[in-house]
């Protein structure tokens, strides 16, 4: 490892990254916004100059070079000494603040950026708190640059990310610049609006105000929302994201810095795809039904409920009658957690894991990408934890059955109760699925929306978006990643977690990384959780 | 002086210099033949010993430049900057009009000695009448069996392209020129890697002026030490100097690099004194990037080093324009801080918003509407962008800087009496209406 002298304090550094990036990650802040770690070096904003030691050409002394340096395009190297904390970095860091602002419309009071804007924070901290330009600002209106997102050219800085972007990730270089000097601007081509499945992210890597999210568009502050950490459910990459919420409401999703699994980026598929969770139509309530009686218990009361009918069905038609139905949508506690409590009261029910969205193909960026090279996968498996249920199922042996040949079994009548969970954000019971509703003698339906099992079921319990709930999720490629849960369900409805810990057996509150613990005493694959190390603090 | 011959010019006004036939006549293409008979080395070691100079404006010794190749490469690429794109800067144009097989052959030459196999042409796209000229020489010079396969019968092989800019001044510097040679945008390229390790198609590359490379067969056939005889010793050969602006005679005229300014002026070969006996006010006397002269300082050679001693840049592109007394330097300010703020690429900020910030303020000066305080500003500004300071990627704002500072520093005076000359509160009134 590099060590190398950042302002009279040594660093040691990860070797081959730049000046700047060492620096972001010992805890400078150092102004910038051309660098972004995931994209290539330009060092044109000019902004993260740094002073440098040299050998003086005559002496061959080490002398501050009279030049300024920028810190993203310098490699660190063992033995560097340089220096952020001092008067000519300060007064270039002050003058390109002057120089951003020129003909910046200073519209912040009706900016969505306004809070989480490097133009704002930058000009605080480093610039000067008024304008010598006396002139004319240029003016240059915003442009509807694509179906989901706007463009306030005014607002620019010129750093070239989200052409990079377009460019070097997702491979379709919708943007590109257009016009010379300080008329320079972003747009598209006529006729190719900024389209693709990536997209979203020119948004997130704008620094200021720029690019901005039609969905998001003047919804809310961003100092209102509460960031929670999570994980995208919308495919099996199983991005890490965060959740934006305030008041019990989600209003956007954006990408957490993942080196193993996303880089910095999502797609558009995952980042918009949190508005189920805020459907009237959810399921609210649990609902019991004996003969043609309906009741709504109480959910302290459900528990024993559900073990006593169960206990009966079991007394009278033998365990292997019964089954349980996991959804790829489960956090893999959850699946625990059910699978335990079944083979409590049913030693040799048969597990099934549930469908698995299938959808297209996977989608490699940049587009036209065919090999391990890709830089993002979409992949067409349409669920976050096909791997981590997996695991739990296949980790407890005993009877299982793939989906398909369940129905069959079903239709066969080999089972007469089972606990079927869903949880998917679309409907997901097929007509053929739908027939076997009525071979039972107790179904337990549980999910998010109404589906055409519940015609058949004795109990119908609704279920929790991942937002509400908490656990893991096991990746594509294996890897277990914890989420948070962000808001409350629903009136009336319970986090799956917590009331499956309840019906297992447990007391207490329910909680992803204790249930973990206890599921890696039987299954070492549950040991560790992967948690992505944070940013650094002023990196961006 | 009067005895000198004009090496560059030699075939200006001979009839049908462009051909072929012509140019050989006059002993054209005996250079290359001599070059190919050389190894590769001996022609860069020649060029090297000559002291040639660029012309393009930054004076870097094009013979030290081919040694920064990469000793293991297998391809070089060889790019002519016909770029031209300095203001009163037309050289290059004169040399490719009245001698475009001169540049064919310094081009051959250049190529051979860097083993190149590749010579791109970038020419601005302004010159229509010149990219005719140089295709039509270039098509002779193929059919002749000058370049393409088995040049003169040897064993090397150049292909050559003229490619023609889109009209950026920018794309005349060479890392500009390279990404826009390549399709992009001509955003020039941070350095390292210089392009002489990977430029061109991410291959080493060399870039040369037309005139640096018009210079190059006369080295070959006449030898390093007839080329160095020629002018003083850090400013060896012969060199083409265009004066423009109320001059009797405005052209492109040959000389060694002793004459002055003043001598550029009033030579009767040259600029033949003042159009109706005119005075001088000012010269800028290396294109537009390199400075101003006030009148008191036309004995400045026209040199590599001398203009340094006068707070100049340079000898740029040793292209002069006048400035005679009745000019209101207001307007010479708007009209230089316009070029630059047309011409930044808009990649890094302190150009891209500098340069246009200070048209800006020249404009309104120009307006009769400045303050005092502008010339501050403008001067602060001039001082917070460039390369040398290493606050820009590439020299446009120096070249920016130097022409707008000299002119405040040395017309304060004059630039001021016109502000406190304007009626007392326009500048508030037109502030209060751009505001
Ligand atoms: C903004 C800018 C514009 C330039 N324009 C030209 C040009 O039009 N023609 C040219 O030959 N060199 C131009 N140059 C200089 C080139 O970058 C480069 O130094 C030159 O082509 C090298 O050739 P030489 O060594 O033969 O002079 C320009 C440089 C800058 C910074
Ligand atoms: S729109 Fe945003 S990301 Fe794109 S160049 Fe401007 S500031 Fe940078
Ligand atoms: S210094 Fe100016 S012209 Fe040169 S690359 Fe930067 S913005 Fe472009
Ligand atoms: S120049 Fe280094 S971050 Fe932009």
């Amino acid at each position: 490892m590099p060590k190398i002298t950042i302002d009279n304090k040594e660093v040691e550094c990860r070797a081959g990254i730049p000046v700047l990036q060492a620096a972001l990650e010992a805890g400078w802040d150092v102004p910038h916004y051309c660098y972004h770690p995931g994209l290539s070096i330009v060092a044109s904003c000019r902004l993260c100059l740094m002073e440098m030691m040299m050998p003086d050409p005559k002496t061959k002394e080490m002398v501050w070079s009279p030049k300024l340096a920028p810190s993203c395009q310098t490699p660190v190297r063992d033995g560097l000494v340089v220096r952020f904390d001092s008067d000519r970095v300060r007064h270039n860091q002050d003058i390109c603040m002057e120089f951003f602002l020129l003909n910046h419309p200073l519209d912040c009071p009706v900016c969505d950026q306004a809070g989480e804007c490097y133009l704002q924070d930058y000009s605080y901290k480093f610039g000067r708190p008024y304008s010598r330009m006396m002139d004319q600002k240029l003016v240059n209106p915003k442009k509807d640059i694509g179906p989901r997102t706007l463009l306030y050219q005014d607002r620019c800085v010129m750093c070239s990310r989200c052409v990079r972007f377009t460019d070097e990730i997702s491979g379709t270089n919708e943007l590109c610049l257009v016009n010379r000097g300080s008329r320079t601007e972003i747009d598209v081509f006529p006729g190719k609006p900024l389209d693709n499945p990536l997209q979203g992210n020119v948004v997130d890597i704008c620094p200021v105000g720029s690019l901005l999210d039609k969905d998001f568009l003047f919804k809310r502050r961003v100092w209102e929302l509460t960031g929670t950490p999570s994980v995208c459910p919308t495919c099996a990459t199983g991005c890490s994201i965060r959740i934006d919420h305030a008041d019990n409401t989600i209003y956007r999703l954006k990408p957490r810095h993942n080196p193993k699994v996303n880089q910095w980026w999502i797609c558009d598929e995952g980042r918009f795809n949190f508005k189920y969770v805020q459907d009237a139509k959810r399921i609210a309530a649990p609902l019991v039904r004996r003969g043609s009686e309906t009741s709504c218990p109480d959910w302290n009361d459900l528990p024993q409920i559900i073990r006593f009918r169960l206990e009966e069905h079991v007394r009278e038609k033998g365990d292997q009658t019964v089954a349980a139905v996991f959804s790829p949508f489960m956090a893999c506690e959850e699946a625990w957690l059910l699978a335990r409590f079944i083979r409590s009261v049913a030693p040799q029910a048969t597990l099934v894991l549930g469908p698995i969205p299938m959808v297209g193909e996977d989608q490699r960026f940049p587009v036209g990408t065919t090999n391990g090279d890709a830089k993002f996968t979409i992949l067409r498996e349409k669920c976050p934890n096909r791997r981590g249920v997996g695991l739990v199922l296949t980790s407890l042996g005993g009877p299982s059955l793939e989906f398909e040949p369940f129905v069959e079994q079903c239709k066969k009548g080999a089972f007469s109760a089972a606990w079927i969970v869903g949880g998917y954000p679309t409907p997901w019971v097929s007509k053929d699925t739908a027939k076997i509703a009525e071979g039972f003698e107790f179904l337990i339906v549980q999910d998010i929306f109404e589906n055409e099992l519940m015609a058949g079921a004795a109990i119908i319990l609704p279920a929790c978006a991942w937002t509400e709930r908490e656990g893991s999720f096991m990746n594509a490629a294996g890897i277990l990643q914890p989420f948070d849960r962000a808001i409350t369900p629903p009136e009336g409805a319970k986090r799956d977690g917590q009331f499956l810990f309840d019906m297992a057996g447990y007391s207490g509150l329910y909680m992803g990384d204790r249930v973990r613990a206890m599921m890696a005493a039987d299954i070492p694959g549950f040991a560790e959780a992967y948690v992505p190390p944070p940013e650094p603090p002023f990196a961006h | 002086m009067a005895s000198f011959e004009p090496v560059l010019l030699r075939n200006l006004g001979v009839e049908n210099s462009r051909s072929v036939r012509v140019y050989e006549s006059r002993g054209g293409y005996q250079a290359a033949r001599k070059a190919l008979k050389m190894t590769p080395d001996e022609v860069v070691e020649e060029v090297k010993k000559a002291n040639l100079r660029g012309r393009g404006g930054a004076g870097f010794p094009a013979g030290v430049k081919w040694t920064f190749l990469p000793k293991d490469r297998t391809r070089t690429l060889l790019c002519v900057n016909a770029d031209e794109s300095e203001p009163p800067t037309f050289n290059n144009r004169v040399l490719m009009e009245s001698d475009p097989h001169q540049l064919i052959e310094g081009t051959i030459i250049a190529a051979y000695a860097t083993r190149a196999q590749i010579a791109y042409v970038y020419m601005r796209v302004e010159f229509h009448e010149q990219f005719h000229i140089l295709q039509r020489a270039i098509d002779e010079a193929y059919a002749a069996g000058y370049l393409g396969e088995k040049i003169f019968g040897t064993d090397y092989c150049l292909e050559c392209y003229v490619h023609r800019g889109a009209g950026a001044y920018v794309c005349g510097e060479e890392t500009g020129l390279i990404e826009s040679l390549e399709g992009k945008r001509g955003w020039p390229r941070i350095k390292p890697p210089f392009p002489a390790v990977e430029g061109l198609f991410r291959r080493p590359t060399v870039v040369n002026n037309v005139e640096t490379l018009c210079c190059v067969p006369h080295i070959i056939e006449r030898g390093a030490n007839w080329f160095t005889s020629i002018g003083p010793p850090h400013s060896t050969g012969p060199k083409l100097f265009c004066i423009s602006g109320p001059v009797n005679r405005p052209g492109c005229y040959e000389s060694p690099m002793t004459i002055t300014v003043r001598e550029l002026i009033e030579r009767e070969d040259m600029g033949g004194g003042m159009l109706k006996g005119k005075r001088v006010k000012a010269v800028l006397p290396g294109g537009a990037s390199m400075g101003v002269l006030t009148a008191a300082e036309l004995d400045m050679k026209m040199d590599f080093e001398d203009p340094r001693k006068y707070g100049l840049l340079g000898l740029g592109t040793a292209a002069a324009v006048v400035v005679d007394e009745s000019v209101d330097l207001r307007g010479v300010l708007r009209n230089l801080t316009r070029f630059y703020g047309t011409e930044s690429c808009g990649q890094c900020t302190q150009c891209r918003e500098g340069t246009a910030w200070m048209y800006k303020i020249a404009t309104r000066i120009a307006m009769d509407a400045g303050r005092l305080e502008d010339l501050d500003i403008i001067l602060e500004t001039s001082r917070n962008m460039g390369m040398m300071p290493g606050l820009s990627i590439c020299g446009l704002p120096d070249g920016a800087t130097y022409p707008i500072e000299t002119l405040i520093k040395k017309f304060r005076g004059e630039l001021e009496a016109a502000i406190r000359a304007q009626p007392p509160d326009r500048a508030e009134r037109v502030l209060k209406v751009l505001n």
